[in-house]
Parts: structure tokens; C-alpha cells; sequence
């Protein structure tokens, strides 16, 4: 009866690797060919499986995937070339032996995360391609974890998939003169993937936790290779890892946020903390330092704190303060002010709210608004706190953080009602 | 104990173009079911119908290819099941898992002629 659990996520994750391996034999022009094969093999396993699902589904689903881009191939050059018989192995420009190896699967998935990253795509159409074709989502699913309409997930494959073509691009790695520029950008989308997983401006969940378990996937692919390795990717690493670790705990049994605050510390997964503390000490032997250095050190900050209030702040203030000078942004300073709330800096607070560049906070904008209700709240001046937080309430998508909002407005609004019948009694 | 036809109708997943992770969900709920058939010993057989269709109608037996009619109506498969009776068939049918995708099972007996 269980046998459906044992291929769990199967479908998906199977779905980059049998792209990125038969885009190795067929060659990226024909990316949109192997991506219907792929996607007619899982229609294919949906009704013989219902019966009996095969003794090695993998195996299974990899050569019916092949046979079928073979298929489908034949058929598209058979139309090309009415008139002329079509020789029946033109189809395998590389000669395939199966099964695949996991390195070769391993090195192909690689290969397409750079195409993902090549600067012929543009950023947006970058995450987009990498999220349906490494990762395996669809464009509903991307859609809802970007926050973005279906139909313009769809241009924007569509787009990639032309830029490919039409620049001819290769799959194969950067040439070494690229490397570095694309290993940037390539972390950079891990980061992305990852952010929208942890914090989730989805209006559901369900995407949340397999982002960041891609993103994670990822990061573990290219530092299997000594190529790919450097101070920044290991600090990326373990940035994931200790936020990854907190997962769990930051919703409760009735899928309801829970504050840093409030947070059941022994949940947090120590076999996480410890990759990325190994991580980090790899991290620490090269020169360089990236800004994961900074964040991945804040994470860790928090993870050392045994209760809330023994966090250390100031160490992060300063963590922070380094972050921000090296990679100045929005985000930083909203940090910053919250970290000042907590060390009740409240006007340092106060003037880094009211000189940062709210628009840039995108999506996230409720945080700012929920961080001005906090710092009134912090100074007891609930009369200035509630608008605020109403304003928050009003820009977030994301149900679970609107309702852990209406749960402290209403804390609030009861503080109030208290402190007036105090006065009057 | 009679011998009935359950007819799946529409929830054509390559029209509706489900995701890996969709189509693997629902792989699971019809191989869960097949099981619970199975195990109480009434699924006789059945198939899936590739939906490519082709017609032949009339006195002219003019030929024609699908698609037709709305994938609504187009036919998925069937199973055969041994059941009491037709109410019975519709309480094994509450399983099928494509409602939410608008699928319908139409439920029919299988005649039975005496010598």
C-alpha cells in the first residue's frame, strides 16, 4: 500500500535528470522535443503504473524517455524531409550506453545549470528555466513560488528556450575566461531558489520546503566538483544549511508562523548545523569574503542563542553592519533596524526606517510596515502601532504571515483596551 | 455476483497538462485503489485508451479523426469489477481519484446471456 511513498518526489526530481542526460546525447537545440518526451513518459507511467509500479521505476522511466525523444525526433525530421527515407539512427548523435551513469547524470545537470545562467537569458527568465528544467517544476508551480502569473512563466520559458536556439548556445560549461562570472550568477539563483522557499511569499506552502531542498541539492551538485569550489559557495552552503535547519520550527501543528522569539530551539535539526558549521571552516580557508560569509555568520548568531534573549545583537548589528558595507541593500537596513528595536536603539532604529528605499523591499514590503508597528509597540505607543500593522496586513500575500499579523493586531488592540481601563478604573 | 464495466469519462491529464509532481500524485491514488480491488477480489481487468480517435460513421462509413467532442467526453479506460449490484459498483467507484478534475465514471452491466 505504500509503494506510491517510496517514489516520492520522484516524478520531479527524475524529470532534471532525464532532461539534462538526454540533452547531453540529443544536444540543447532539441530541448523542447525532450521535454515532451519526458513529460509524455510520466503520462505513460501514470496509467501502466496504476497496476504495478516496475522493480527499478528509474530505469523505467529513462529508457522510455529516450526511446520516446527518438521517436518523437524521427517523426519531426520525417516531416522536414517528406520525400527523403530517414536513416533510422539519426537520432543518436552521441552512441548512448545505458544505463547512465550517475556522474554523467550528475555532470549533465551541472552542464544545464550553467545554460540556465548564460547571460543570452535574462535573469528573470534565468530562474524560471532553471526552476521547470534542473528542478522539474511546473509553470504553475513556478508561478505560484515567484509570485508571478502561469502565462508569464510560460513567455518567459518560452523566451529561454528561443535565446538558446537562436544563440546557438552549447551544452557545456562555461569556457574558463566566463567561469567565474557564471559561478556567481549561478549561486546567486541557488540563493533566489532558496529565499523563496524560507520565506515563502507563496500564498500556500506546499512549494515552500521543496525549494529550499533544491537549492540545497544544487549547492551539494556543484561543490561535488574541486572546479566549482571557493570560499563563497561553501559560505553559501552553509547559509542554507543553518537557515534549513530552522524549517521545521517555523511553523506549528496547525501550520500558524511562530516567531524566532517563540520557536521550539530543540527542534531545530542538528545534523543541518552541523553541515554547515563543516561548511563554514571550509568556507573560512579561502581569502575571499562574500556577503553569504556575512549572512551565513548571522544564521549561525542565532543558532548559538540557547533561549531568544540571550541572543547576542550586538554581534549581529555588526555582522550586519559589515554586510551592508559590502553589499548595500534594502534588506540590510530593515535588518538593521529590527536588530536595533531589539538592542532598544529605537531612534537608530527610527531613522534607518525612515531613510530606507521601501520600494526596493518588493513583495516583502509588510515587514517594513510590521517593523514600524514594532518599534511603536516597543515605545508603547499602540495608537501609532496598530495602523501600521493594518498596513502590513494589507501587503502580504502570504495567508499564514496575514494571519500571524491579525493574531498581533489583536494583541495589540487587547494591550490597549488594558492599559485604558487601567487609566479609568 | 455480476460482472460490471466502470467507464472513466474526460480528466484527460495530457490536455490538463499536470506537473511531474501532479501526475506522480495521481499515479498513487489509482495504484492505492487498483490495490484495495485487488485485495478484496473484485477488479477483473481493465486498460487505459490512448485518446487519438478515430470514427467511422454512417451509410458512406465516412471516416473521420478525433478529437471530436469536448475531452470531456472522451473515454480514459475502463476496469471490470465483480460486484452484487450496481449500488454496490457505485460505492467502489467513490475511490476513483479525477473528480476534482472533472472526471466522470459511468457505471454499466455486463449482459449475460443464458444458453
Amino acid at each position: 500500500m505504500m509503494e506510491h511513498k517510496i517514489v516520492d518526489h520522484l516524478f520531479r526530481h527524475h524529470y532534471g535528470k532525464m532532461v539534462a542526460i538526454l540533452t547531453r546525447y540529443f544536444g540543447l537545440s532539441h530541448i523542447e522535443t525532450i521535454e515532451d518526451a519526458v513529460q509524455d513518459t510520466f503520462l505513460k507511467a501514470t496509467l501502466l503504473w496504476r497496476k504495478q509500479i516496475p522493480e527499478n521505476p528509474e530505469a523505467w522511466l529513462t529508457s522510455v524517455a529516450k526511446n520516446r525523444t527518438i521517436d518523437l525526433l524521427r517523426s519531426s525530421k520525417a516531416a522536414n524531409n517528406r520525400s527523403q527515407k530517414v536513416a533510422l539512427n539519426t537520432a543518436a548523435v552521441v552512441p548512448m550506453v545505458e544505463p547512465f551513469l550517475d556522474h554523467e547524470i550528475e555532470d549533465s545537470q551541472l552542464r544545464m545549470i550553467f545554460v540556465a545562467c548564460h547571460p543570452s537569458l535574462k535573469p528573470k527568465e534565468q530562474i524560471a528555466f532553471a526552476l521547470r528544467t534542473i528542478s522539474g517544476f511546473s509553470s504553475k508551480e513556478i508561478a505560484a513560488a515567484l509570485l508571478t502569473k502561469e502565462n508569464t512563466i510560460a513567455k518567459r520559458l518560452t523566451r529561454a528556450k528561443k535565446a538558446i536556439i537562436a544563440n546557438k548556445l552549447q551544452f557545456d560549461f562555461p569556457p574558463a575566461s566566463e567561469m567565474q562570472a557564471r559561478v556567481v550568477r549561478v549561486m546567486e539563483i541557488i540563493y533566489l531558489t532558496f529565499n523563496e522557499g524560507f520565506h515563502s511569499t507563496n500564498t500556500e506552502n506546499v512549494v515552500r520546503g521543496d525549494l529550499c531542498g533544491e537549492a540545497i541539492r544544487l549547492c551539494k551538485l556543484l561543490l561535488k566538483k574541486e572546479k566549482f569550489r571557493s570560499g563563497s559557495l561553501y559560505a553559501l552552503f552553509a547559509l542554507l544549511c543553518f537557515h534549513a535547519s530552522r524549517l521545521e520550527s517555523k511553523t506549528n501543528a496547525q501550520n500558524e508562523i511562530v516567531d524566532i522569539r517563540d520557536q521550539d530551539r530543540s527542534t531545530w535539526y542538528f545534523p543541518l548545523i552541523e553541515m554547515g558549521n563543516s561548511a563554514m571552516n571550509k568556507a573560512m580557508a579561502y581569502d575571499e569574503v562574500s556577503a553569504y560569509h556575512y549572512e551565513a555568520a548571522i544564521a549561525a548568531e542565532h543558532l548559538k542563542a540557547k533561549t531568544f534573549a540571550e541572543t547576542d545583537w550586538e554581534r549581529i548589528l555588526d555582522w550586519y553592519t559589515k554586510l551592508q558595507e559590502l553589499q548595500p541593500s534594502a534588506f540590510n537596513l530593515l535588518h538593521m533596524a529590527i536588530v536595533n528595536l531589539q538592542l532598544r536603539n529605537f531612534e537608530v532604529a527610527k531613522q534607518l526606517l525612515d531613510t530606507l528605499p521601501v520600494s526596493d523591499l518588493e513583495q516583502r514590503e509588510y515587514l517594513y510596515y510590521g517593523c514600524y508597528a514594532e518599534y511603536y509597540a516597543k515605545k508603547n505607543d499602540l495608537i501609532l502601532a496598530i495602523p501600521y500593522l493594518e498596513k502590513a496586513i494589507l501587503r502580504t500575500s502570504n495567508n499564514q504571515e496575514r494571519r500571524y499579523l491579525k493574531q498581533k493586531k489583536i494583541a495589540l488592540e487587547n494591550r490597549l483596551k488594558g492599559s485604558k481601563n487601567s487609566k479609568f478604573s | 455476483m455480476k460482472n460490471f464495466m466502470m467507464i472513466f469519462i474526460g480528466a484527460d491529464y495530457q490536455e490538463l497538462g499536470l506537473s511531474p509532481e501532479e501526475l506522480q500524485n495521481r499515479m498513487g491514488k489509482w495504484f492505492a485503489w487498483g490495490q484495495k480491488m485487488e485485495s478484496q477480489g473484485i477488479l477483473k481487468g481493465g486498460e487505459a485508451l490512448v485518446p487519438n480517435v478515430k470514427r467511422v460513421i454512417g451509410q458512406k462509413r465516412t471516416v473521420s479523426d478525433g478529437p471530436f467532442a469536448d475531452s470531456k467526453e472522451i473515454i480514459g479506460g475502463y476496469y471490470t469489477v465483480t460486484a452484487e449490484n450496481a449500488d454496490a459498483v457505485v460505492e467502489i467507484a467513490q475511490d476513483y481519484p479525477d473528480y476534482d478534475l472533472g472526471g466522470t465514471v459511468e457505471i454499466r452491466e455486463i449482459m449475460v446471456f443464458d444458453q
